[in-house]
């Protein structure tokens, strides 16, 4: 698992990805299968933030564990059989508190980093 | 709240825990699918595609073990790791956990099997209310041990009850074995007693069935009486039948009804001597030691006020017109009683439990020094296994967690043993006291002092983590301090620091130094019992059966008694072997006679308080003590005036220098006879000791047994014997059946074994701590043998340059023998001052206890060293045979 030191975009912050993956979840209406997230993620933040793919599973068992998100076995357009999440109402509660708290982090960062 | 879900959800996933893998697998899989199609859509081959795919999503093995382990209960499973590999472990090395095991059992049991009896003697609190603010009233004479006695006369009772203003209760009961019979019940004897009419109200305790005795079934007296007994009573003897209330039983001779059933679990005043019945005092068979006072005290009541004012009450009652001889000199203790009355057994056994209880502390510490030396020379021995899980990535605290594990699991085995091991041990410990003087029929509930309850096992259980703690803490730090590439490195070799070695010496020097105290103690008690076993009684021990007879219901009167107890001696003078034979009314160290005053006739200004005791003809010279002056009783005196043979005391105080032959003394208030008799002195004989092997011989005064006597309850026969007493027991037991038909005898033994029964606990500390010291040495041996041998395995390289360069064999044998006398001294440096300062504990706690002597400590200094030399022997021998060409080509 050598990652190309080039190819390596921004580095997620610890703890983000899970917000990530609440946040994708809160955009669509409809439930995601993990490649469904990944791909989400990639395309919103417009290639810069790169998940790690597989990292992404261990996030969403943690998820799973601490009862925000909920799994569950479905068809998918394909005609795959795929884990589809979505948001349970601790998961969204979850989310807005935890990006309230992150802007607060980035304000703050920002107002260190652009003095006025 | 949230952790408590989270656990729930945990707890439910290990139901569909073995699809989980394949789930994610499947999971991966479908990502890992779409994946590829997009990449062949960007343009690659199918294969590119798929490693692009596979490399992007990362290492997925260690993901899907993340993903399993988020829900796992990591601790727990790591433990279970721990303690499998511990196991595993252990097993591999069976000598070192089976000496390891046993070292633990040992110091755990005899620690659980002390508490198991300490708690049931005195720990276990009086389940009534507020048993805190009980307290028990008891007195004692100032020259007696304390803590006395509980039993008062009647009018004590009345003084104290009218008298006081401290108390709130003031609670009475007289208890004692009273035989017990019914239409469905087997006769058998019962432990109970009359209780006051306020007993049951004070002490807080509530029927289980019908009603409890209360002030107004006293005042009814022997009008209908009526009877409570205890729930198990009720239970094991009426199988709770509703319809027990209104049964009748016969209490001795007493007709009772059974009112009530008392709450359960309430036995009574004692844990170990359980009650199973109750009535009312007013109706009379009660203890023949007299009536039990247990107080409450007022709230806002201190012990001091108590005290105080108790006092100055109890004046009235040691002053009043009627007292005995000796009552104006006693003392009134009260003393708490929330876990229970005293009984003879809890004032035996409480100063030597407590003393046992620090010695078998001391032991475990010391087996806690020696496990912790066995298992950090294990640990250098394995230092290359933890150098290598270190490599391979596992963190301190694992490593410091596995080891510490392995220890726990041993002192958890050895705790398990333990468990085993105090059982019997209580068994034995509780057979010997049962053998006490005082405790011979006495009421025991037994199971309550060997049955182990849930606090021994919980203080058995942390004792045993409290050890794996203390012996695995210091290998498991060392073990988890090791560097990988360090140890890696110096594989071939044994490596060991510094600083290990010192521990390593100091945990032996401890060692050392806790069997020094331990055996110095050993030999103090030992010594103690050796002077208590040597005193001079004035009378011959040896060679001595002593029979107690029960006269109770012989049916003789004076002139029957007198004249087949002077068959009985003739005929049991008959037997070969047996030099001679007499009666006597009490014998030598079988408790105090009865109490009287005395004082010459012509001076009864000089009064004594003296012991009686009536004997027979040759009971001086069955007992082997001495006259001084004058003569035996002989057979002119039965019909004559009243004649006494008098102690060298009873001598000394009531006729000073002059000649107490043929003078006359005056006995007063004796408790048989309640009135004045005056005897005329025909003897003076030395004095012989009765009650206490350390007390002074009290003034005593011997009457003919053939002058009226007609034997009390019980009465002693005594033989004296050329060949050992014993084979002539079943000769004497045929003689008495034939010749008394009516008397049966209550017990046989010799006069060493009642020395012996007056003197248990000072021979239990002694057999104890002398069993508790040996085991101390030993386990020191094998801490010095353990280290010893493992420094000479280290330093094979060593001797073999040393015996290289010209060291000769004697010179090798030197050095380890050097080693393993430094440790002993320095033990002893540490242990000496800790010796002296037990002793000044012990002697505070033991009376009389010949702590000057500095021979105790003398000879466990000289034990310990043999026992260094011993251990250190073979470690020597084997660095002595070192071939200096192997052990250099080793390297």
């Amino acid at each position: 698992m050598a990652k190309d030191p080039v190819s390596r975009k921004s580095e997620l912050l610890p703890g983000t990805l899970e917000m990530l993956i609440l946040k994708s979840l809160e955009r669509n209406s409809e439930p995601m299968h993990g490649y469904g997230i990944a791909l989400y993620i990639k395309q919103i933040s417009r290639e810069v933030l790169r998940v790690e793919e597989g990292s992404l599973y261990p996030a969403l068992q943690r998820l799973a564990l601490k009862g925000l998100v909920h799994g569950e076995w479905r068809e998918s357009d394909t005609g795959r059989r795929a884990r589809y999440y979505k948001l349970t109402r601790a998961g969204r509660k979850q989310l807005m508190e935890e990006v309230a708290s992150f802007e607060k982090l980035l304000e703050a960062i920002l107002r260190v980093v652009q003095p006025a | 709240m949230k952790g408590l879900a989270e656990l729930w959800r945990r707890l439910t996933h290990l139901r569909w825990r073995p699809e989980f893998s394949q789930e994610l697998t499947e999971e991966i899989e479908h990502h890992l699918a779409l994946k590829t199609e997009e990449n062949i859509r960007a343009g690659l081959s199918e294969n590119e595609a798929r490693y692009a795919a596979q490399r992007d999503f990362g290492n997925m093995t260690l993901l899907k073990e993340d993903s399993r382990g988020i829900w796992s209960f990591p601790w727990i499973e790591e433990l279970l790791e721990d303690v499998r590999y511990g196991l595993r472990m252990l097993r591999k090395s069976p000598g070192f956990t089976a000496v390891a095991v046993i070292t633990l059992a040992l110091g755990i049991g005899a620690n659980a099997a002390i508490f198991t009896v300490m708690n049931g003697l005195m720990l276990h609190t009086l389940p009534v209310r507020d048993p805190g603010q009980l307290v028990e009233l008891l007195h004692h004479y100032p020259d007696e041990p304390e803590p006395g006695f509980n039993g008062f006369s009647w009018d004590a009772y009345q003084t104290i009850h009218d008298g006081n203003h401290v108390f709130s209760d003031l609670i009475v009961a007289g208890m004692n074995f009273f035989p017990v019979s019914g239409d469905k019940l087997q006769p058998e004897t019962v432990f109970g007693g009359g209780v006051g009419g306020t007993f049951f109200q004070a002490l807080g305790v509530r029927p289980a069935a019908g009603r409890l005795i209360g002030p107004e079934d006293v005042h009814m007296g022997y009008h209908d009486p009526v009877a409570v007994v205890s729930w198990s009573f009720w239970k094991s003897r009426f199988d709770l039948d509703p319809g027990v209330i209104g049964k009748k039983i016969v209490i001795g001779d007493d007709p009772v009804t059974i009112v009530g059933v008392a709450q359960r679990g309430f036995y009574g005043l004692n844990y170990e001597a359980r009650q199973d019945i109750w009535w009312p005092i007013s109706l009379g068979p009660s203890a023949g030691w007299g009536f039990g006072l247990l107080a409450r005290l007022k709230p806002g009541v201190s012990l001091e006020q108590a005290r105080a004012e108790m006092a100055v009450v109890f004046q009235t009652v040691v002053n009043a017109p009627d007292a005995g001889p000796f009552v104006h000199r006693m003392n009134l203790r009260i003393v708490p009683a929330g876990t229970g009355v005293t009984t003879p057994l809890s004032q035996m056994l409480s100063t030597p439990l407590t003393v046992l209880m620090a010695t078998v502390g001391l032991l475990l510490l010391l087996a806690c020094a020696n496990l912790a030396g066995l298992l950090l020379a294990r640990g250098a021995s394995r230092q290359h296994e933890m150098a290598v899980r270190a490599c391979l990535g596992a963190p301190r605290s694992r490593l410091l967690r596995q080891t510490l594990t392995e220890s726990l699991l041993l002192s958890l085995i050895g705790c398990a043993v333990g468990i085993f091991v105090a059982y019997f041990a209580a068994h034995a410990l509780v057979r010997v006291f049962a053998s006490g003087r005082f405790i011979l029929g006495a009421p025991v509930h037994f199971e309550s002092l060997t049955n182990p309850d849930a606090r021994v096992l919980l203080f058995t259980l942390a004792i045993a983590l409290l050890t794996g703690l203390l012996c695995g803490a210091t290998p498991a730090v060392s073990a988890s301090k090791t560097e990988p590439a360090s140890a890696l490195q110096q594989v071939s070799r044994i490596g060991e620091s510094q600083s290990r070695r010192l521990f390593g010496k100091s945990l032996v020097a401890s060692q050392v130094a806790l069997s020094l105290v331990l055996m110095s103690s050993a030999a103090l008690f030992l010594e103690y019992l050796s002077h208590l076993r040597n005193l001079n009684l004035g009378f011959e021990r040896h060679n001595l059966l002593l029979v107690t007879l029960d006269f109770a219901h012989s049916g003789y009167n004076a002139a029957q008694f007198s004249q087949l107890s002077q068959e009985l001696v003739t005929r049991l003078d008959a037997i070969p072997g047996v030099s001679s034979a007499t009666f006597s009314a009490v014998s030598p160290m079988e408790g105090p006679g009865a109490a009287s005053f005395a004082f010459a006739e012509d001076h009864p200004e000089k009064r004594t308080q003296a012991s009686v005791n009536y004997v027979a003809q040759a009971y001086f010279e069955t007992y082997g003590t001495s006259f001084l002056a004058g003569r035996d009783f002989s057979a002119r005196d039965q019909d004559g005036s009243p004649v006494a043979i008098i102690n060298e005391t009873t001598a000394r105080d009531c006729f000073g220098d002059e000649n107490p032959i043929g003078r006359h003394i005056t006995l007063s208030h004796i408790t048989l006879t309640k009135g004045e008799k005056t005897f005329e002195v025909i003897g003076v004989v030395g004095d012989a000791k009765y009650n206490d092997l350390q007390q002074a011989a009290p003034p005593t005064i011997y009457a003919d047994l053939q002058q009226g006597y007609t034997g009390s309850e019980h009465s002693q026969l005594a033989i004296r014997t050329r060949i050992d007493p014993d084979g002539v027991a079943g000769a004497v037991r045929q003689i008495e059946a034939a010749v008394l038909k009516t008397v049966p005898i209550v017990r046989i033994m010799t006069m060493s074994e009642q020395i012996d029964s007056s003197i248990v606990p000072q021979r239990l500390i002694a057999m104890l701590s002398a069993g508790f010291g040996a085991l101390g040495a030993l386990l020191a041996a094998i801490g010095l043998y353990g280290l010893l041998a493992y420094t000479v395995a280290g330093r094979t390289h060593e001797i073999g340059v040393r015996m290289a360069l010209g060291a000769a064999r004697t010179d090798v044998m030197r050095i380890v023998l050097r080693d393993a006398l430094w440790m002993v001294c320095a033990g002893f440096a540490i242990g000496a001052p800790l010796a002296f300062w037990g002793k000044r504990v012990a002697a505070s706690l033991v009376p009389d206890l010949p702590v000057a002597s500095p021979l105790p400590i003398v000879v466990a200094a000289a034990i310990m060293i043999a026992v260094g030399l011993i251990a250190a022997y073979l470690p020597a021998r084997r660095a002595m045979r070192v071939d200096p060409m192997i052990a250099l080509r080793y390297e």
